[in-house]
């Protein structure tokens, strides 16, 4: 047996890639994410996301919330992010997303989860070791409520190209 | 606290005009401090956004930082003119990112008025515009659609 631990090692890879999604295809997301406070303060500074509802908590309750709403765009990037080793970890880039629904907001100290529908998928017609991979993402909080969902597509490599595809 | 003096005053519902295009004052850099903060905050594994090492040698020369940081920097861009009154953001729709961003480029704003409508409240209307995000180079890297529920002055301005 080699006594160097880097010729023992057994890669675990991360990620999928085109043939590795079936149309249909459903899946619960890893880890789940309690959304602190100072989570929602942070992006909201961060990306200068100014309404007072993500930044003044006096200002919130004096519009019916019980506390500080997290920003919407982190409601989204954290569902998108749970997503992402299941879906589009080292597939290619991020094309787009469409229909969108902020159903209820979230409230410092909810906890987020998230599942995916694999719904569309086809051949890029440009560029052929890649394919085209369509997902409905849905978030819920600790209650198992509704709080977004979406579609969201990606560019994903191709693990097989024929040499066809591959030399295109 | 008096509510409505914590806001801007050009910004209510009765303000937006069909076809209106905005342009937002400031710009924002982005750097680790935006993509790899961010993206490693939203727990989203993609090493393509935090391993400069792995990055180096790819097309890009460096990290790619993330579409969805870059897009709600461009929509934070744009929330003091266009959500600064807003009771809530609804949805988004045709989110489309054209163009790669590094860290070091920098990302501008403008907003179009696409849309406004009536909502089930009296107090508060629906408008959605059309985000866009441009670089230094005035290219194109994102545009998108948002939908925000917006007071009305008259049933907030003196509240």
């Amino acid at each position: 047996m080699s006594e160097d631990f880097r010729e023992r090692a057994k890669l675990w890879p991360k990620g999928r890639l085109y043939e590795d999604f079936t149309l249909g295809e459903v899946r619960i997301h890893h880890w789940g994410r309690t959304i602190t406070e100072s989570d929602t303060l942070l992006f909201t500074t961060l990306t200068l996301s100014y309404n007072p509802l993500y930044s003044n908590r006096a200002f919130a309750e004096a519009h019916g919330h019980p506390d500080l709403v997290v920003n919407p765009l982190l409601v989204f990037n954290t569902v998108l992010g749970l997503s992402v080793e299941d879906n589009s970890e080292i597939g290619g880039p991020f094309v787009g997303v469409g229909k969108l629904t902020w159903w209820r907001p979230v409230y410092p100290g909810e906890t987020l989860v998230a599942r995916s529908t694999t719904t569309a998928m086809r051949l890029s017609a440009s560029n052929p070791r890649n394919g085209i991979v369509t997902w409905r993402t849905e978030g819920f909080n600790q209650r198992d409520e509704r709080v977004i969902d979406f579609e969201r597509s990606n560019l994903v490599r191709l693990r097989n190209p024929t040499p066809q595809e591959a030399s295109a | 606290m008096r509510l409505s003096e914590l806001t801007g005053k050009a910004n209510y519902f009765e303000d937006f005009d069909l076809g209106q295009v905005i342009k937002h004052a400031r710009g924002k850099t982005i750097e680790g401090l935006e993509n790899v903060l961010i993206t490693n905050l939203v727990m989203n594994t993609a090493q393509a956004h935090f391993n400069e090492d792995a990055m180096k040698t790819s097309p890009y020369g460096g990290r790619l930082s993330y579409g969805g940081v870059n897009f709600s920097i461009a929509m934070g861009l744009a929330m003091q003119d266009c959500g600064e009154n807003a009771l809530a953001e609804l949805a988004m729709d045709n989110i489309r990112l054209m163009h790669p961003v590094v860290h070091g480029d920098t990302i501008y704003a403008y907003s179009e008025v696409l849309e406004k409508k009536d909502a089930e409240r009296e107090d508060a209307g629906l408008v959605t515009f059309r985000h866009y995000g441009v670089n230094q180079d005035d290219k194109l890297v994102f545009q998108g659609e948002r939908t925000m529920l917006i007071k009305r002055r008259s049933h907030w301005g003196e509240r």
